[in-house]
């Protein structure tokens, strides 16, 4: 029994440590269509000084970081509304100051966004977390396989980190 | 009112299901401060869910033996005891007792603190000093002797903190518990910082309304039921799945994880919008959670 026996989870994104806890704790990892755990992963960005970046760098991030996680896990919660299902939603990505100015922007976004949807969409039984880390190991995928399982049903709008420096 | 039959309430699986294997921390002791009942306990059963001998420490021996007991047919050894926190000798006499019974304290759990709603001008020298000094000096003096120990058996552990959802935002009509609260979670990140080198994890569970029979909401009249559907996850809290996120922590599954914070309190916290009822000052709400006076 896993904590995410008979779910399925649609990982958008890169990160072996959390594909490896996903399939530990029985998820099944689905590519298209429907899912009950959508989870996201931004690629770290390069860290360049703010008067280094060029506003098509900058576009970049935000988007990667912010706008196509808020469309995607908005399309996921309008899919799960209308199956009458629940659902979780992880985010993950670097701290707010690990990189670049578009970095913090956007995670500091990312942040306030997650308590807003977490509350927003409560009473759809859907969950949003967040975890912002430097982390890159098995504590992140089983944190992030907890967050998206129901052993996190009280858990939404929480934003969290891994390390000292998180 | 009640939670609307529409919504979709997200729960946790039930109390025989733990997250972790029922072994996770097989041959390691926990002390529980504050054990006796509620979050405690409930943190004690999810330490002992995952096979950790238990010591419970709480103000009064009787109920802590009791809970001791409860403990003890999950099937691990728990013993009872009594210490006031604020006492660095006490602490440190309950450790050697805790650990002359049920070996090393490897893992530990603050969660001893009392609370109750009263008007910040109604609180007296001796209740802000109580509620302040058992979280705030407690959670230090229970900290400082079990990393102590372990610095001194070459040998990292795992502190959890019971610390709660409105740390950050204030608690008007709570301000012994708001002030406390927010101190043990500030420590935790620098206890955090101090004890990395030696393998000591600190983190803490910024909690939200767990209800239980020994809390002021407990004892409501009418119960928990009415209060429901103002979480917006639309529900209170269950006692084990506090337990079991304070146990996780210390697991060696979330292994990395040290200095964190983190909030489970059912979105509590963070329920807000544009147009809210007036505002009514403590002194002046007719009733608060429960009653000021």
């Amino acid at each position: 029994m896993g904590w995410l026996s008979a779910m399925s989870v649609r990982l958008v994104g890169e990160s072996p440590a959390i594909v490896a806890a996903l399939t530990a704790q029985g998820a099944a990892l689905v590519d298209e269509g429907d899912a009950d755990v959508l989870i996201h992963v931004a690629a770290p960005t390069l860290a360049k000084p703010a008067h280094e970046l060029s506003h098509a760098e900058w576009r970049a991030s935000l988007y990667a970081g912010l706008d196509q996680r808020f469309m995607l896990a908005k399309e996921f919660a309008a899919a799960q509304r209308a199956l009458g299902k629940g659902g979780s939603v992880v985010f993950v990505g670097a701290t707010e100051q690990a990189l670049g100015s578009d970095h913090a922007a956007a995670a500091g976004a990312l942040g306030n966004l997650t308590k807003t949807l977490g509350v927003e969409w409560a009473r759809d039984g859907i969950r949003v977390n967040t975890v912002l880390t430097s982390a890159d190991d098995a504590t992140l995928g089983n944190l992030v396989a907890y967050l998206a399982s129901d052993y996190a049903a009280y858990i939404t709008g929480a934003v969290m980190g891994i390390g000292l420096d998180d | 009112m009640p939670v609307p039959s529409h919504h979709i309430i997200a729960t946790p699986p039930p109390f025989n299901e733990p997250p972790y294997p029922a072994d996770v921390f097989a041959g390691q002791t926990v002390l529980v401060t504050g054990g006796g009942s509620g979050m405690g306990l409930a943190m004690a059963m999810a330490f002992a869910q995952g096979g950790a001998h238990v010591a419970v420490m709480g103000r009064d021996l009787e109920k802590a033996q009791v809970a001791a007991a409860r403990i003890a047919e999950l099937g691990v050894k728990a013993h009872g005891m009594s210490c006031d926190v604020r006492l660095p000798e006490a602490v440190a006499a309950a450790f050697d007792e805790a650990e002359r019974i049920l070996g090393p304290v490897s893992l530990l759990a603050n969660n001893a603190g009392a609370n109750f709603p009263v008007l910040a001008e109604d609180i007296s020298v001796n209740a802000w000093n109580a509620v302040t000094r058992i979280a705030i000096d407690g959670t230090f003096l229970c900290s400082s002797e079990f990393a102590r120990r372990r610095i001194a058996l070459g040998e990292g552990g795992a502190i959890i903190n019971n610390s709660a959802q409105y740390i950050w935002t204030g608690f008007p009509g709570d301000a012994h518990s708001a002030a406390a609260k927010t101190a043990q979670a500030t420590m935790t990140k620098k206890m955090a910082r101090d004890w990395a080198a030696y393998g000591i994890r600190v983190n803490a569970i910024a909690a939200g309304f767990f209800p239980h029979e020994s809390s002021t909401a407990g004892r409501r009249e009418g119960g928990t039921e009415s209060l429901q559907n103002m979480i917006p996850a639309g529900r209170t809290g269950s006692i084990w799945e506090f337990g079991w996120l304070s146990a996780m922590t210390c697991t060696p599954l979330l292994g990395a994880l040290t200095g964190q914070v983190i909030v489970q309190d059912g979105g509590e916290s963070l329920r807000r919008s544009l147009m809210m009822p007036d505002f009514v000052p403590p002194r002046e709400r007719a009733e608060g959670p429960w009653g000021w006076r």
